[in-house]
Parts: C-alpha cells; structure tokens; sequence
C-alpha cells in the first residue's frame, strides 16, 4: 500500500471510530428510564391520566420525551428520504420539494450577487480611487445581520419569496465584492508589464489577463459568499415561512417533534457541504502554481 | 316592508327595528315573508333599503342628515356617496349569490385551534362547496399575518380579533381599513404555568414573573392584564410580558425563560402533555364567552369582490356551525391534526376540543365548553377591546368606541349571512359582559375605561 | 520602416535607436538616478550594458520599453520618439513573466496574437512552434510553466520575445537567475539565435563574460547616484567566436581586465555626474602590442583609439 494510500485509510478509520463514539453516546444519553415501567399500582383513573398524556403505562418503554433515541431518528430519516417529493398542499411538502425552493433561492440570490460583485470588484481592484471612495460603505455595511436586513426588505418590497432573495443577495455579495477587488489589485505587476509591451487592448486584459491571474481569490470568495448564503437562506425562511428548508425546520419544530427538526439541521449541513465541494472543485480548476 | 327615501330633508329616516333584524320597527316580532313588500319588487326595495342603511351609517345625526341634504340637495347627495361608497358591493351582500369575482384565494393562518373552522372548512369541503378554491398558507406569526394582509399577499385571514381594529386605526401598522366578518372561536385559551410554580398559584405573589403572549394586540394580552391587575399586580411595572410565537411558548417553559403564558391552544394542553407545565386558569373562568380569534379581510376586499366575500362568510359560517355541535369534535380533532394544519398528536387536540382533558395536576378535568365557536361578532366585544386598548395606553385621547366597533366588526352582515344559511340570530347589537365579577355595560364605555385602579399612568 | 530622418544613411543606420540626454529621479527634487546619459545602438547590434546595482539600468531599459518615462531626454527609434511600450520592441524580463495558467505554447500564442491579431489558429500555431524549435523546448510545449525548470522558463520568455519579431529586443539580466551550466548553454543558443536572425539587442547584464561573448559593444555605467555611461567599450574580437574557444583569443583578457578593472576600480570614479556627457569608445581588445592588427581591423565610426602605453 502507498503511503498516501496508507495515511487515507488511517484517517477515514479515525472519522468512522469517531462517527461510532458520537452514535453511542446519543444512545445512551436518550435510553428511555427505568422507572416508567413501574406501572401495576396505578388507579384506572390515573392510568387515563397517563394515557392522556400520550403514555402507555403498560408499554415497556416510556414516551419519547426531549432529544429523540436513534432508533426513532432513524425512522424518522427513513420515512422523509422514502417519499422526498409529496406534495398536501401549501403547508406540507416533501423535503426533496422544499430543498429545491431553497437551493432556488439561494441560486438566484447567489447569482445576482455575482453578476453585481465581480464587476465591481473589479473596477474597486484596478482603481485605487474608486477603491478608497467606496470602503467605508462597503465596511459599513457588511457586518450588518441577514436577520437586520429581512423587516426592511420585508417592508420595502413586501414580497416574502423576493425578500428572501435580496436579503441572501446583500449578504453574499462582500466577500465577492472584497475578494475580486483583492485578487484584481494584486495581479503581479510582471503580467501586467508583458500585456503593456505586447501593446494588449484593456478588455483582453482584462479577460485573459487579469481574470485569469484573480481567478483562485475570486472563486475563494464565491466559495465564502456560497457558505453565508445557504446559511442565510435557513434563518430567512424560519422567518417568513412558506416553503423551503428553513421552512421545514419551523414547521417540525412547531410541532417540536425534534427528530424531524435534527433531520432536517443534518440535510442542511450535508447540503452545504455538497456546495461547498463544488465550489472547492472549481477553486482547483482555475488555480495555478505560481 | 317600506322604508322612507333616506334623501328626503323632511321625512325622518326611521330604517328599521332596534334589534338589528332586517325589517322595520312596525315589523318587529312578526316574520317578514322572502320578498315581500309594500309596493316595491323584492330587488329594488333590497337596494333602498340598503342605501337607506348607508345614509344612516353616514349621517346617523337626524338633524346633520337634514341640514347636509338641505344645503346641497337630493340629488348631489345621492351621486356624492354613491361614488364613496359600495353600493353595489352592498347590494351583492344583501342578494342570495351573485357570480363570484375571485374563486382562487389566499387564506392566510396560524396554526393554533382558534383558527378550526377557517381551517376545517377545507378538508372537509365547505370553501369549494361554495365554488371556492382556497389555499389555506400556515404562516408564520401575527406580525407576518398582518404585513401580508397589508401588502395583499393575502385575500382574507385569521385574526386576532383586536389585529382589525388596531390596523384599521393605525396602531403599530401603517393604517389600512381591516373588518372582522366572524369570530372564530370563544373562550379556548388559558393561564399555563411552569411545573415549579405547583405551589405559587396565588397570583398576587406572582410579582416579578416573566409571562409570554402571542401578540400586543390580542385578547390574551387583554386578559392576562386584567386578570394580573384584579390581583393587584400592574402589569406594565411588576410582571415582564414577552410576545413569543405559541410553539416557541413551550419550549420557554422548558428552558425556564419564561414563568407562565396566557396563550392559544394546543399550546397549553402541549405544555401539559410534555410534562412542563400545567393548566392554572382557563380563560373562560376569567370571561365565559370572550372572543379570541376573528375572521377577517381588507374594506378594499370586500368592496371589490362582494360576492366572493359572502361565499367566504357562508363557508365559515357553516363550518363555526359544524364546530359548535359537541358530537362532530373528536371528528374535528382528527381532521385539523395532519402536518398541513396544525400538526400536533391528535390526542392534544382531542383534549383541547372535547373539553376532557388532563390538567397537568394529576386530575382529568371535564369542561365541555372549554373552546367555543360562536361566530357572531357583537360589537360590545369590540368595544371591551377598545377600552382595554385605552386603559393601557395603545390608544390615546377620545376614542369613538361605538363609531370604530361599528365599522369594523360587521354584524349586521355575519348575521345576514347566518340568516340566509337557515340558522338563528340573536337579536341586538350590544350586550353587557361580566369579566372577573365586574360588568361591563358598553353604553358606558369611557367610565368602563378609566374605573380600574391599575392601568397605564 | 524607414522614416525620412535627414541624417546621410550611413548616420541613420547607426541612430536606429538613438538615445539622448535621459535622466531621471523617482522623488521631485530628489537627486536623479542617472542623468545625461546619451548611446546609440545601430541595426542588427548587440549591446550590452553594465554597471552596479542602483546604477538605474534596469530603469533605463525601462525607459527603452515604455514601460517607464524619464524626467530629462528622449529615446528615438527610427526617428520616432519612444512614448510608451510597443511590439515594436519586445521584452525578456528578469523573472521570466510567464503566465503560469498558459501552457508553454499558450503562453507564445498569447503574445503572437497580439502581435497579429488577425491570424488563423494554424498561422499561429506555426509561428509558435517554430520559435519554440528555435529555443529547443519542443517536447515541453504542451506544459505549464510549474513543470518546467527555471532555465527552460527563461528560454520560453525568450521564444515569446523573439516570436513577434519585434525590431528591438530589450533583454533584462535574463540569466542572471541561473545556474552556470545552463546559463552558458543559453548563451550559446542566444548567440545563434541572434546571429540566425540579425535582431538588435539591448541587454543588462551583471557578468562580464556573457558580455563579452554576445554584444558588439559593451556600455560601462557608472555609480549612482547621478551616473552616467562612462565609456563604451568595443568587442573587437572575431564575430564567429565560440563559447569554448573564447578565452583562448588573446583579445580576450585585455577586454576583460578592462572591464574588471572598470567595475572594481573606476565605475565610482564617474558618478555624481562626472561621467561624460559623450562616451568615448575604447577597444581595449586591441592593444598597443598589436597595433599591426589594429590597422587590419574595420573601425566601427566614431572610434577613438586608445594607445595604452606600458
């Protein structure tokens, strides 16, 4: 065996010892008590009470009370990845449904970001003016919470579904705009003076030149932007509801069936990933070794 | 029936009996036959008798009503409020069934059992009974249902039955004429506590508790108080109340953020299900037949699609009808439960529903009236709410409690609307209420206002 | 092209690029790097130019390009005053500059589509791979630059340079990153190269045998600050020479001692303006020993013999 190969195995073993620790703490921390089976002393009365109650003094096992055991949030996964696509109505969908609301809305958020950020961060990169004169807006306004901007957007546009998107747009469009700006500005001095000496007109420059040599910090920021914005578009949609993952994770938790709301945090994170590896993939397409 | 030109400066306009039933005061006690007149055909003495209410709205002052029609004439008069006013949306309302403007509509909830008959009216058919496609959208929280009723989002909603009367006058919104067309349900909330508060039940030693409500303006908002200040505890100064959406209201008691809430149910039985908290009060033992959540859509709605709105009112109205019978509940609880509504365990729902239930104590409670669902909304309910909004400083200066109760809480037309379905109204407009042991006399509304001890400085 | 310059043709084929009175200064008022400094470089010439570092060579070649504009003087090409840079006159720059995204072949495509920006693909590909035949590197034309080693970046920056046939080449300190091995076979490809295709050279360079083996005349800068040429010395020695055979020509060393001499010695001696306005042109390649030779040799115009008395 390689030693790569070697050091791969190692550490996938690790991730799956760890992956197995975590599985059995979760078991043993929501095994159900010992005392929920004492039940033979019980009065008819109280055992109505009981049942009431949602429990079955003569069930062996207590009522699933606080964090779910992994027996139930295996079925609980089973049963939403076997019908992902259902549809009763507005208020109750699939996850597969409401996953392609969110990754819609991220999509269009996301995409107008971009049309908007690289532009600009690249006049902002190749004019030190501009640069100056626009910082302190931009410093201004990025630290401002997409939790901030969404009773503005809300107010201002009055469309839940456009408000959503404006509010993923102004959140993921800093770390384009900033990072095309960083990676213009600092395109080696070297390709520039070739593209001076071989007389290149701006707009190839600009595009054979320049984009190529910003190419890994722009994606490095599109790959951030990605990150902020599936993250924005949860909190988003917890607050206006409708459809969409965010909104599946209310829904569930208004019903504070917490194994459904785990699920649904777990395809949030395993979804996330997925964008994240394509943005990663896509950084090690255009980077170059210097 | 005849009725007196209500554009005529020298005739009184006497419109009709002080019951509030449609005939007039000669009239009262008898049964009007359908369409029978004194002279006039059925439809024109429909659209007199219409205008004559309109003018009488406008005017309500015999002498203003004079003076105006002496001063600028019939016929002025006539064209000037029939371009103000919806005439003919009023005409629709008053018809059997016209054709319906709007057949697919937007009706927005909050999935809590007050909103049961505007919910059960869809899985159990009565909107398209009506010819009616609603989408019933589970939104998110009270602030949500209002923006969505302002920007239009929204055909017509679920309320809280102070939300209309606080947008229609510009309370914590941008003011825009809301009108409650039923109530949803009577009585149905309740004082829930956190388990450790077993023991604290006295509330005039509940002085630093955090309590939760679903909205500033709500009846639980306006009871909670009431009920804290007959203990002698001020609200604004000794208790912190927070607005917590309802399911978040549980998992508060859980974390112990919160002490106690006055909240909708399933949240109350689902505290007591999941064995934090337990029942104190129910809201009825504080006022037995109070309002809480109304039906209710935009002035410009109703003006626009009058037929569609009563096709709206007939489908609730049947439903409320349906819900008040106790046999059809455990039905009820059933049909509301799937995760498209409510989404709560059935059994909850059933406790909430039935009236039997089990009261986080150790006993099982049975209180058949524990929810109702009356749906005529009185116009003395309106005012209750009117006054409680001054004693706590949400409205300020004069309030023309009788003016705004009138305008937004449309009783004549719910009880229009139940008489053309075949059931019983209720005669009158106004009726007294006894809150905590303490009447309520509508006609006296600002002396009912300012006679609390406790109230905003 | 040739522009009317009214000089007679012997004086316009030597002023091919004529420069005259070039100074400058990075800071107002601050003393300038190099001031006066005035050469001339004829068709198909190789010059060097050497000196110590802060002697602003690198700016003047610069200036040269259009890459940078002087405060005093001004540079003619063909008569044309030189304002900015230009495929008229190619760079080979000190780092080698390539575009680590482009293949080797992208690289020259690069440049050579600027150059013709109406080519087809197989003009240009052929262009390309002729000047990468020219520098040897044929079977690393589909690589990256990170897969080549330094000395093979050099030659692709090289090929770029020669591949738009520019009329000027302006070569900063190309090997200087080098290891002597391959330093000196570059050299030796250069020389063929440059004698293949009669291409005028301008080239800084810190090592005085490389100067001495490729350029015609050899430019001696003197310190900073405010320095200037202080001489110009003549490659006298036979044009076919050899790398390996070289150091046996007894030219050789005269040139070199000179050279050596200078930069040890002297180059300090001449700055802080002191250095002539006008270069002499030495050739210290032709000693007094050999003044028999000397008379067999073409002078080149405006040569002033040196007698060197022992």
């Amino acid at each position: 065996m390689t030693p790569i190969l070697r050091a791969r195995l190692q550490s996938s073993l690790l991730s799956a010892a760890v992956l197995v620790l975590l599985l059995v703490i979760w078991h043993v921390a929501t095994l159900p008590t010992a005392a929920a089976r004492v039940a033979t002393s019980l009065t008819p009365e109280q055992v109505e009470y009981q049942k009431l109650l949602g429990k079955d003094p003569a069930a062996a096992t207590a009522k699933a009370a606080g964090f779910p055991t992994l027996a139930l949030m295996g079925e609980t996964v089973v049963r939403n990845l076997a019908h992902p696509f259902y549809d009763n109505g507005p208020n109750d969908k699939g996850i597969g449904i409401q996953l392609g609301w969110s990754l819609l809305r991220v999509g269009l958020g996301f995409g107008l970001a971009a049309i908007v950020a690289i532009p600009f961060g690249f006049l902002i990169g190749m004019s030190p003016l501009i640069y100056r004169a626009l910082d302190p807006f931009i410093q201004l306004l990025k630290p401002i919470s997409p939790l901030a901007w969404m009773p503005i957007a809300l107010y201002t546009i009055k469309d839940s579904s456009i408000s959503g998107i404006f509010v993923i747009f102004i959140c993921s469009v800093w770390p384009m705009l900033i990072n095309t700006a960083f990676g213009v500005s600092n395109v080696r001095r070297e390709w520039l003076n070739v593209a001076r000496t071989l007389e290149v007109t701006p707009l190839r420059k600009a595009f054979q030149v320049i984009l190529p040599a910003a190419a890994p910090t722009i994606l490095t920021g599109m790959r951030i932007s990605m990150g902020i914005a599936w993250l924005v578009i949860v909190a988003a949609e917890m607050l206006v509801g409708g459809t969409g993952i965010g909104y599946f994770v209310w829904n569930e938790w208004n019903n504070l069936a917490l194994s459904s709301v785990i699920f649904a945090i777990l395809v949030i994170g395993v979804v996330g990933m997925a964008l994240d590896l394509l943005f990663a993939w896509a950084q090690r397409a255009v980077s170059y070794v210097d | 029936m005849s009725t007196h030109d209500p554009y005529d400066a020298d005739r009184p306009l006497r419109l009709s009996c002080a019951c509030g039933g449609a005939h007039d005061a000669a009239d009262h006690g008898r049964e009007p036959a359908a369409g029978a007149t004194g002279g006039a055909s059925g439809a024109s003495a429909m659209a007199e008798r219409v205008e004559a209410t309109l003018v009488r709205a406008l005017l309500p002052n015999e002498r203003l009503r004079r003076r105006f029609l002496q001063a600028v004439g019939a016929q002025t008069a006539r064209a000037a409020i029939a371009s103000l006013l919806p005439i003919g949306a009023l005409e629709a309302m008053a018809q059997e069934k016209g054709p319906l403007e709007k057949k697919e509509l937007k009706v927005g909830f909050i999935a809590i059992t007050c909103a049961t008959p505007l919910i059960m009216a869809g899985p159990l058919g009565f909107y398209r009974q009506q010819g009616l496609d609603v989408a019933l959208i589970k939104t998110a929280g009270w602030a949500l249902i209002r923006d969505k009723m302002l920007n239009k989002e929204y055909d017509a909603t679920h309320f809280l039955s102070p939300m209309p009367l606080a947008i229609s006058m510009g309370l914590g919104s941008v003011a825009q004429p809301m009108r409650v067309a039923t109530i949803q349900n009577i009585n149905g909330q309740a004082i829930t506590l956190a388990n450790k508060h077993k023991e604290n039940r006295d509330p005039r030693n509940w002085k630093g508790f955090k309590f939760a409500i679903p909205f500033e303006y709500s009846m639980h908002n306006f009871l909670l108080r009431y009920y804290l200040a007959e203990a002698g505890i001020n609200p604004d100064t000794d208790v912190q109340l927070r607005v917590v959406p309802p399911p978040e209201m549980v998992a508060n008691l859980r974390a112990g953020n919160i002490d106690g809430f006055l909240g909708p149910d399933p949240f109350n039985q689902r505290a007591v299900y999941d064995e934090v908290g337990f029942i104190h009060l129910l809201s009825k033992d504080i006022w037995d037949g109070h309002p809480c959540c109304a039906f209710g859509t935009s002035e410009a709605f109703i003006q626009q699609n009058p037929n569609t709105f009563a096709a709206l009112y007939r489908a609730v109205l049947t439903a409320s009808d349906m819900a008040r019978d106790p046999k059809n509940r455990e039905l009820i609880a059933k049909v509301i439960a799937p995760a498209a509504y409510l989404n709560q365990p059935e059994t909850v729902l059933t406790q909430v529903l039935t009236g039997k239930y089990a009261d986080g104590l150790g006993n099982i409670k049975n209180v058949p009236d524990r929810a109702g669902f009356d749906p005529v909304p009185w116009q003395s309910m309106a005012v209750w709410m009117l006054t409680q909004m001054k004693r706590w400083g949400y409205i300020k200066g004069d309030v023309d409690y009788k003016g705004i109760a009138e305008q937004v809480f449309l009783l004549t037309d719910a009880k229009k609307q139940m008489k053309a379905l075949g059931g019983k109204t209720p005669d009158g407009a106004y009726r007294n209420y006894t809150v905590l042991g303490k009447t309520f006399d509508p006609t006296k509304a600002a002396e009912y206002a300012a006679s609390f001890a406790i109230r905003k400085a | 092209m040739s522009i009317d310059t009214g000089l007679p043709d012997g004086a316009a084929k030597a002023d091919f690029l004529r420069v005259e009175g070039l100074g400058k200064s990075y800071a107002l008022g601050a003393e300038p790097v190099f001031e006066n400094v005035n050469f001339t470089i004829a068709r198909g010439e190789f010059v060097c130019i050497v000196g110590h570092s802060g002697c602003g060579k690198t700016t003047i070649l610069n200036v040269l390009a259009g890459l940078e504009q002087a405060n005093a003087g001004n540079v003619f090409m063909g008569g044309r005053e030189v304002a900015g840079p230009s495929l008229e006159r190619g760079v080979v720059f000190q780092g080698h500059a390539l575009m680590p995204w482009l293949t080797v072949r992208g690289n020259i495509a690069f440049a050579v589509r600027s150059k013709w920006p109406d080519a087809t693909e197989a003009e240009i590909d052929t262009q390309v791979e002729k000047y990468v035949a020219l520098v040897g590197l044929g079977a690393a034309i589909d690589k990256k630059p990170s897969a080549l080693s330094g000395g093979m970046k050099q030659r692709v920056g090289i090929a770029r340079a020669f591949a738009i046939e520019p009329k000027m080449l302006l070569l900063d300190e190309p090997f200087g990153a080098l290891d002597a091995l391959t330093r000196g076979t570059i050299q030796d490809e250069l020389l063929r190269i440059c004698a293949e295709t009669r291409q005028t050279v301008f080239m800084i360079t810190h090592d005085v045998d490389e100067a001495i083996l490729l350029a015609d005349k050899v430019l001696l800068m003197s310190n900073g600050p405010r320095a200037g040429v202080a001489e110009i010395v003549a490659n006298t020695m036979s044009r076919e020479r050899q790398r390996a055979t070289l150091h046996h020509d007894p030219q050789y060393y005269r040139i070199r001692n000179h050279m050596v001499d200078f930069l040890v010695a002297r180059s300090k001696d001449y700055s802080h303006g002191r250095s002539p306005a006008h270069a002499p042109v030495v050739s210290p390649g032709l000693d007094a020993d050999v003044a028999a030779d000397v008379a067999a040799a073409e002078p080149a115009p405006n040569v002033v013999r040196i007698k060197v008395r022992t």
